[in-house]
Formats: C-alpha cells, structure tokens, sequence
C-alpha cells in the first residue's frame, strides 16, 4: 500500500536560489535528472529548466526560517525557507529537495537548520547580495551540512562555527556563541585546532563591511 | 588584481580585507568577487599557485581564486580536462601552507574535482591526505577523511585502516561524524572497501555511545549499513537500541523507527504473521511496542515517523491505527506547513484502504481547504471526498467550488478524479455530483482539466446508468460553446452511442444539428455521423433526420460530405424497404411497437453494428499477427491473434511489442507458430541476489517456451554459456525437448535463455505442474576494469526457486463486450457447476484469489466489491479464452458464511465454454 521511508536518508540536492529563482549556489548528489531527461541535454540545461519548474511552484511563497514550506516538483519533495520580498528574513531561498518517500519533517529540519547557519554567516540578513559576495562560505556550508548526500550536521549554530572553523562542540555551552559578534580570537587557541585559524581571517563578509565602513567615514 | 605582489604590504598591513578592498579603493564601487567571472581570467590567475611566495603569505587570495573555480563550476562553466588536471596540479602545491583556511578550501575542491577528474590524477594527493589523517588538528583529521573517502580504493584503504578505526571513537566529535559518514560512503562505493568498512563494526558500535548527537546518528547508520542483508543482526540492532533508551539524537531515533518498520514489514511479508500485535515473533511484538512508545516522543519528527510506520504496516486493525491517527490529527494544527503537510499526506494515503478511520479528522480536514499551502489543501479535500459522508456532501461541495475557482488546474484535475469516485461510493448522489461537475465545464479552464471532467462524465455514464439522461443533457450544453475539437467529437460520438436508446432521443438532434451549422470541419463531420446513428436506431426519426443529412451533401469538407452521402444513400433504400407507420391516436398504449428497425434492415446494420473488436484493440491483434512468424494465411478476424485486455497490457502495447517477439527472433523456435499468450514475469531469485533470474512464460500450442531472463551482477564474473535446468521427472503432462543456452553475461547485462517444454498430449487436460530449476554457467573471472579474463573458469550450478505452470497460464485475458449475452449464446450445454467452501476471511482478498486462480479477466467491474457491500454475496463475472482458441465465460457468486465461527468463503461457480472438458478444467483451477 505505501512505502517504507528510506532506510539511508539522503538528500538529493541543496540549491542556494535568488528570488527569480537564479542559482547562487548548489550541489546535486547523484544523477536524479537523467533518467527521462534527453540524451541530447546537457547536464546544465537539464539542472536550469529543473530549478526552472522549481521556481514556478515557489516563486510566491515566503517561508519563515523556522517553518519550511513543502511542494513536490517531479515526485520529489521540495522543502524550502526563505524567500522574502521585502527587508526581514531576505530574499534568498534556501532549498532542499529530497526523494518523495522522505519525511517532510526531516527534510524540514534540515533546511531551517542551514538557512539558521547562513543567516547567521550572513550577519542576520540572506540577501542576495550578501551571499554572492560571500560565496565561500556558502560552499563551506553546504559541504559541512551534507557530504555527498549524506547529512552530517544540521544545527545552526554548529554548522556556523564549523563554517568560521570555531570548536563547534562548545556552542553547547555558549548558545549565543555562533550568532553575536565573530571572531574572538581565543578560540583559536582551543584544543585541537592547527596552528594559523583566526576566526577572524573567516568571517570575511562581516569584516569587510566593518572595515569598509572605517575605512571610508575615515575620510580615506 | 594583477599587482597583487605590489600590494603586498598594504595586504599585509589590513590583513583581512584584502584584494576586495582595493578595488574599492581604486574606483568607489563595491565589486562582489564572483561576479561577471571568465573561465580563462581565472584560470590565469590560478597559476599563483605555483609561487610560493604567494601561498605563503597571502592564503587568502589562493582562498578566493579556489572558491572562483568552484563558483565557475557551479554555474555551469565546466573546466575541460586538461583545464582541470592543470588546475589540480597547482591546488596540490597548496598543501604547503599551513593555513587552516585555505586548507579547507582544498579539501573541498579535491572533493568537487573528484567527480570529474582523471583518478591517476588525483592519487598524487594521497600522501598529504594521509599526512594530514594522521595529523593532531581536529579539522584537518576530519576533513581528510572525508576528501579521502572520495578517492582511495581498497588496497589504499586497508593500508589506513587503523587510523579510520581510532577516528571513530576519538573524542571529538567532528573527527568522529567525519569518519563514519566516510565509511558510510566508501561501504557503497565498493565491495571491497566494503569488507574492510564492515571490520569496523565494534567502533561503530561504540560511536552510538557518544554524547554528541550526530555522532549517534552516523554511527547508527552505519551499523544497519553493515548488517542490512543480515536478518538476526538487524533484529538484535533494533531490539537493543529500542529497548537501552540510549539514543538521544531525534535523527537516530528516526532511523531506529524505519529500521524498526522494515523488519515489521519484512516479516508481515513471510507470511508468518498479518497480526503482528497479537501472533508475531517476540522481536516484532517487542519492535510494535517500540512503535507506539515512539508515538509519544517529545521531538515531531519521531513521533512522525513513529505514526508514519504505524499506519504502514500490513494487517493492522483500525483500532490499533487509532493512536497514529491521533497524532497526525494534532498536527494537522501544527503552525509548521511540513507537518501539516506531512501528516495531510499520510492521512490521504490511509483514506485510499480506511476512510472510515481518517474520518474522525474530517473537521480538522475541513479547516485545511483554506490552508495557504495549495498541495495541502488539495490533499485535504480529496481525503475528505473519501471520508465524508454522504449526507455531508451538499456541504462539501460549496466549500470546495470557491476553493475551485482559485487554484491551478493540476489540483483542479486531482479534486475532479475524486469527485468521479466519490459518485461511484454514493450514486444515490450523482445528480448533485454530476451537476457539479458540468458547472466547472462551463468555467474557464484548460484542455486537461475539461478532458478529465468529460471522461469522468463518461465512466461514470458507463458505471452508473441513471447518470445517463442527464449526464448526455450537460455534455450537449456544454459543446454549445465548446473550443476544444477533440472534446465536441468524443462528446459527438458519444451521443450517437446512448442517445437513440434514451426515454427522448429527438431532443438531441437540435443540439446536434447545431454543430453541423456551426463548427470546423471535423466536428461537422462527427456530428454527421452522430445523426445518422440516430436515424438508423429510430425509424420515427428517419425522415426528419434525412432532411438534416441532406443539407451536408453540399458541405465544402469532403469527409463531411462523403458521410453524409452514405448515410443518406443507405438510409433511403431502408426507407423504401421498411417504411415507418406512426402509430395512430386509436392505438393503445400498449400495442404500440417500440421505435427500433425491423429485424434484417440495412440501415441498421450497416451503421450500427460495431466490428467485432474495438479499433486499438484490433491495432494490437494487427501488431502482433505482424510479429509472428509464418503468417501467410488471408487476414480475417478468425485468424487474428487473441489479444488480452488487461489494463497493463493494454498500456504496454503503445509502446513495446509482443513479448513473445523474442522467441519470434530466435530461429530454432520459429516452427512454433504464433505464441497464444505470454503470461507476466515471475522472479526466481530475490532481488539482491548474484544473479537475479526471472522467467516469463509463453504459451504455445503444444509447447511451453520458459524464457529466462538472467542478470549478472557480480562485477569480477562473466558467466558463459548459460542455461537453465528444469527437472521434468516428476511431470506427466511436460517434457522439456531444448534448450538454447546464451553464450556470455557480462556484469551488469541480462540476457535471455530459453528451455522449451513439449506438451506429451495436448487433448489431456492440464494440471498444476511444479518444476525445480537450476542456472548452470561457466564462471569465467575477469578484471572489473578492463574486462579482460583473469585466472580461470569453472563450472556452477545456482539454485532457483521453483517454477509453476497452471492452468490458468493457458488462458488469456479476454473481455466480453455484452457478457450477459454471450452467456445465453453459450448456453449451458457444456456447463460445469462446483461448489467451494475457501478458507478467506475477506470477501476482497477472495475475489482477488478467484480471479488470479482462473487467469480470466473480470468483466462490468464485477472483480472488486463495492467498498460499502459489507458481507453481502457477490456475482463476479470473467470471461476468456482458452489456448485451443475456445470462449470460456464463468459466474461465480461469493458469499461469506461466518457460521461456524472461524469465517470462510462459500463460491458456487458455473462455467460455460464450447468444450466440457475444457470447462471441467477451469473449474478444477480452484482450490
């Protein structure tokens, strides 16, 4: 009658996606398009005119950070945050799309804990803008949220830390940790990390802001 | 950029601004570093990796110029090999630096490359990978894993075995996550590191002992990775954690709850027990019991997954679905769409097979039309069509047409299939229903949505006859102003079809008339047609129609005008022939004859009478008389090849052909003649086997051709000449007379074999026959990367599962157009009634056996029970056709008798066919 969830969750891409639905950032696991896609379609057209039709069904549906909103587009489950037109959240969505027999709630989970991490990397705000200049971390980001499908973090914060190359395990401790200010360069010097991380040299996007903002009303 | 050696000081001085702000610097405008990027600009400019000057005090450029590749690959701009191996060259230089940023950054590039790059390529790094394993910085360990799960192989792999096992159970928990997640990954990247994975099950077992939450969660799933295929592992994996209570990861849990669900359904499916509650083995009662506790977990998606599994499993009473159902009611509420939508999905799934136990949710469904999240709202009102009542349905209807109006016409389309079902459960209803339904014909809307309202009009014409009248009223208002040609022509035709035999067939013609007036030439032309269906079926009607037909003689469209010139051509010599007498006002009621054509008239004949199979069908009997061989004789219906009409052939034959077109192929097998039928594959081994065997069936005359179908999935083996025993001793009826063996199976490749079974004597009547199989082949071992052979061949023998040849496979599905008439043109001549007492406790699962034992195709929707029949006795209809080409139609009434406690199936069948024996036969197919 139904079907068992899957017994190895994964997911089967996590797309970064600007308000017109453009990819700013995103990782496919595995090949699910090509079965039935065109042999003649490249592997990029047949990923655009997918996002495409992603588009279409989310386009005009802003989903809290903390309540993913659900569509399915070509019996795969597409569960997404973010997305809002003006000021508050930002206009960034931020993707996941997993195979139909997963649970939303799980695939829910996981979206709201990287969008948390990327608004967190984003100081607050997912605008577009914001994440194209920082495209780094978001790279980072995904690749410490899920590896080759495989989910290995979905806490916000953690994920934040891990991005900034902070001790993620003692978040615990400090849960304001991940979202104040960056760079205390005391965690440097925490046990098992290598020699040369300065949380500072990573939270590039925040710094540079800052420094900019310096530099210029410095009159330079 | 280009003076980024100048800048130097100035780079060093702001540390971490960076080349950014110097851009910023030379001209005011912010420039993000990604954007407007060319492939070949960065490819320049990643040759700093060569200098180390540069990688050593400016890791933040390399850090960029990394990110512009992957940036570039993201975007579709893929780097072509030599590019790439290029590239990587470079990025392998970095490794020099010890800056933990940039580290990162390589890692994950090695990573994105490792997917396309050239392997040999890639092996270089493994040396500073393995340095960097074995490294004391938690982040360098982890990562390393993780790059190096992507490229070692097994030898590579066994030779930092140690380090992996240490990193499992190392206290921190990223290096711990990192390492099962890569063993996870290299356990389905291959069968060898596979081996060398599944010796790590002791740490992984202590992982799941960790206090960080993901570490639980990877470490369990790679435990049940390990011991999928192993059933007592599994069992004990899932008793141990249900019942220690150590998991605290939600994530873990969830995986518990499906573990825990797979086993459930994995022994429903032995058989051994539909009650798992009450019969099952300690384990699954123990493994239920888990389910339920899980229901009342603190985190939503546990208690999802607990609810989900529950409802799931087979042979699960209402009341024991009732705590479930409870929770998925809770979060039907929830403030989260993933929830609602979640449990809206789970609830319509169960509304399908149990609506009277999602019906306790019909007020929280009602408050779901309105939800902002469409699927949900569609989802919810579908549910509610299967689980309202029928007095509920007035008031569901009003609810859902300003829901209608509103979305798109997909969901439109969803909601129309369940309106038509819904007519089906309460026909009492189809008045309101089917009304309802032509209001949304008349709104705006696309091509699909009015085509499924039209078909959902026309089945349920065809399954609920009182919706005719009114039904054909609606569909004729409806092409008064209809733009689709495909829709007035099928509704056209139609009206010819039903109309002449209505209480009032003159009131059509108007409306048909109308099209012929004013339409496009195909619809004219269907109109045409129509009317002279009504003439042909009415002799009142005939000359007032003939004036209509007439006027198309002139038509500019020659198909118009060439149907209009038959119809008249043949209706004026029938009206010469049998003119009609309109009965005078003496007459009484009664001895007026009814409208219909004198016995013999042309007209009648000629433009009523149907061919004797419908036109796909005989498209199909065409198709497969091309593919068989021999076939010289003239081309009449008698010699055509029965076809059958079950609604998964009649879906395969668009678009494959026969498929006995293999045996066709095979020139040993051609004297056979044409196959009588091919009966659905049936697996000889599990799925997960080495080799994976299914046979098909294909029934001639006199013979039986198996067809093997083998697959070889081990990927160091080619298999040679293989062939599959059967042991025909213990057969009367069967002697296995050849075989043709398939000379090599690749790995990965299925191929045919074939054995052919001789019927010793084809005038014996046919028995259930059980034969025991064996694959026989040469192993031939070869290198899985070349191809090429390696070492030596044996001989093996591999045993199947047995195989059975029953009657029923000798009958072919072939439905009757009017059955009750062929019954009484049968006659009971060669009748054979029986009498069974089944031992079924569903009235369903009976029926469903009934049909499967006799092979034949159920005919009028007799072959399912109406859902609200309760234990009422049934009369199934079959019809088919016998291999020696005879008709064979059978009765059977169901009934349940619960007399003597236990609850058994009592079925009279009679079964009538041109032949006794042959009827004795299909009778004797119960048991």
């Amino acid at each position: 009658m139904m079907v068992l969830a899957p017994l190895m969750p994964k997911l089967d891409a996590i797309l970064v996606l600007g308000s017109d639905g453009d990819r700013l950032a995103g990782k496919y696991y595995g090949d699910f398009l090509k079965t039935g896609a065109d042999e003649n379609t490249s592997r990029e057209e047949a990923r655009n005119t997918f996002e495409k039709e992603v588009q279409q069904k989310i386009g005009g549906i802003v989903a809290r950070s903390d309540a993913a909103e659900v569509v399915t587009v070509r019996g795969k489950t597409i569960v997404f945050c973010g997305g809002s037109s003006q000021g508050g959240g930002g206009d960034v969505r931020v993707v996941h799309i997993g195979p139909s027999n997963e649970s939303e709630l799980v695939l829910a989970h996981l979206c709201e804990g990287m969008y948390e991490a990327l608004a967190q990397l984003m100081g607050g705000t997912t605008e577009r803008t914001m994440v194209l200049d920082n495209l780094e971390l978001v790279f980072l980001l995904i690749d410490e949220h899920c590896d080759g499908g495989i989910i290995l973090e979905t806490d916000g914060s953690k994920l934040a830390s891990a991005v900034l190359l902070r001790d993620g395990d003692d978040s615990g401790q400090d849960p304001h940790h991940g979202g104040g200010q960056p760079g205390m360069a005391g965690h440097a010097q925490q046990q098992g990390m290598p020699s040369g991380v300065n949380a500072g040299d990573m939270t590039l996007g925040q710094a540079f802001r800052q420094a900019r903002d310096q530099f210029l009303s410095g009159g330079m | 950029m280009e003076n980024g050696d100048g800048g130097g000081g100035l780079l060093r001085e702001l540390q971490d601004l960076g080349e950014k702000f110097k851009v910023d610097d030379q001209d005011e405008q912010y420039i993000s570093p990604y954007a407007h990027l060319e492939k070949a600009t960065v490819l320049q400019e990643a040759r700093v990796f060569h200098d180390p000057n540069i990688v050593r005090e400016n890791p933040r450029k390399c850090c960029t110029v990394i990110a512009q590749l992957l940036h570039l690959q993201n975007t579709g701009q893929y780097m072509s090999s030599v590019e790439g191996t290029e590239v990587f060259f470079g990025v392998t230089k970095l490794f020099m630096s010890d800056d933990a940023s940039l580290r990162r950054m390589v890692y994950l590039f090695i990573k994105d490359v490792a997917e396309t790059c050239q392997h040999d390529d890639i092996i270089i790094v493994i040396q500073s990978l393995f340095k960097d394993v074995n490294s004391d910085a938690d982040l360098y360990r982890g990562n390393a894993m993780r790059v190096l799960a992507r490229i070692v192989d097994a030898a590579i792999l066994g030779s930092i075995e140690r380090s992996f096992k240490q990193a499992i159970v190392d206290s921190s928990s990223l290096v711990s996550s990192s390492a099962l997640v890569a063993a996870s990954f290299l356990y389905d990247s291959h069968a060898d590191c596979a081996i060398i994975v599944r010796r790590w099950i002791t740490e992984a077992t202590e992982a799941t002992n960790s206090s960080n939450e993901m570490v639980q969660f990877h470490a369990m799933q790679l435990l049940y990775q390990i011991k999928q295929h192993d059933k007592l592992g599994v069992t004990k994996l899932v008793s141990q954690y249900s019942t220690r209570n150590t998991l605290k990861s939600p994530l873990a849990l969830v995986l518990l709850v499906r573990y825990t669900a797979k086993l459930l359904s994995d022994e429903a499916q032995t058989g051994r027990s539909t009650l798992i509650k009450q019969d099952g083995s300690p384990a699954a009662k123990q493994g239920y019991l888990f389910l339920e506790a899980s229901l009342r977990h603190k985190n939503e998606m546990v208690v999802y997954e607990a609810a989900y599994a529950i409802c799931n499993l087979s042979g699960v009473e209402p009341q024991d679905l009732s705590p479930a159902i409870s929770v998925l009611q809770l979060f039907l509420s929830s403030p989260k769409p993933a929830t609602r939508y979640a449990s809206m999905r789970t609830l319509a799934q169960i509304a399908n097979t149990q609506p009277r136990v999602v019906s306790k949710c019909n007020e929280d469904l009602e408050a779901l039309i309105g939800d902002s999240n469409r699927s949900i709202a569609t989802l919810a009102i579908t549910t509610l069509l299967k689980t309202g009542s029928e007095n509920s349905i007035d008031r569901l209807l009003k609810q859902i047409s300003a829901f209608l109006t509103e979305i798109a016409d997909e969901f439109k389309i969803t909601v129309v299939r369940s309106l038509q079902k819904l007519c089906l459960t309460y026909p009492n209803k189809h008045r309101v229903l089917v009304g309802f339904m032509s209001n949304f014909l008349r709104e705006e809307g696309g091509f699909d949505f009015k085509k499924s309202i039209v078909a959902s009009i026309i089945s349920l014409i065809r399954q609920v006859p009182e919706t005719t009248e009114s039904s054909l009223l609606h569909l004729c208002e409806f092409i008064e102003d209809c733009e689709f040609t495909r829709l007035s022509t099928e509704i056209l035709h139609l009206l010819g079809e039903l109309g002449p035999s209505t209480s009032a067939p003159a009131r059509y013609i108007r409306f048909i008339y109308n099209r012929v007036i004013l339409e496009n030439a195909a619809v004219r032309a269907a109109a045409v047609s129509s009317l002279a269906k009504f003439a042909a079926h009415c002799p009142s009607l005939r000359s007032s129609i003939m004036t209509l037909l007439k006027r198309s003689l002139i038509d500019e469209d020659d198909e118009t005008r060439d149907r209009a010139a038959i119809s008249v051509s043949i209706l004026k010599d029938a009206m010469i022939a049998n003119p009609y007498v309109a009965p005078t006002d003496e007459d009484e009621a009664d001895d007026i004859p009814d409208d219909v054509p004198v016995p013999g008239d042309t007209a009648a004949y000629v433009l009523l009478e149907t061919l004797p199979m419908s036109f796909d069908k005989l498209e199909r009997s065409m198709t497969a008389y091309i593919n068989t061989p021999n076939n010289d004789n003239e081309i009449t219906f008698d010699v055509l090849p029965i076809v059958e009409d079950t609604a998964e052939e009649i879906a395969v034959a668009s678009e494959i052909i026969d498929p006995a077109s293999v045996v066709y192929a095979i020139p040993e097998l051609a004297n056979l003649g044409r196959a009588f039928r091919s009966a659905p594959p049936v697996m000889l081994t599990e799925s997960e086997t080495e080799y994976v065997v299914q046979c098909t069936k294909h029934i001639f005359q006199s013979h039986v051709v198996l067809h093997f179908n083998v697959q070889n999935t081990i990927e160091e083996q080619r298999l040679d000449n293989v062939t599959v025993l059967i042991d025909d001793s213990e057969s009367t009826s069967f002697t296995a007379s050849g075989e043709i063996a398939c000379e090599s199976i690749k790995y990965g490749e299925s191929k045919n074999c074939f054995t052919v079974l001789e019927r010793n004597n084809t005038d014996e009547p046919l028995t259930t026959n059980t034969f025991t199989c064996e694959l026989r082949f040469t192993v031939v071992e070869v290198d899985p990367a070349t191809g090429e052979e390696e070492g030596g061949t044996f001989e093996e023998e591999y045993p199947l599962e047995d195989l059975e040849i029953t009657t029923s496979d000798f009958m072919a599905k072939v439905t009757t157009p009017d059955f009750r008439k062929s019954w009484e043109t049968l006659g009971n001549t060669n009748e054979v009634l029986e009498k069974f007492a089944l031992q079924f406790k569903k009235m369903d699962d009976a029926v469903a056996a009934i049909v499967s034992f006799l092979g034949m195709q159920p005919c009028d929707g007799t072959g399912t029970i109406k859902p609200d029949a309760g234990n009422k006795p049934h009369m199934l209809h079959m019809s088919g056709a016998f291999v020696t080409g005879q008709q064979v139609l059978a009765r059977a009434q169901v009934a349940f008798d619960g007399t003597n406690g236990q609850g058994q199936v009592i079925l009279k069948i009679a079964v009538r066919s041109e032949d006794e024996a042959v009827s004795r036969m299909v009778a004797d197919c119960i048991h």
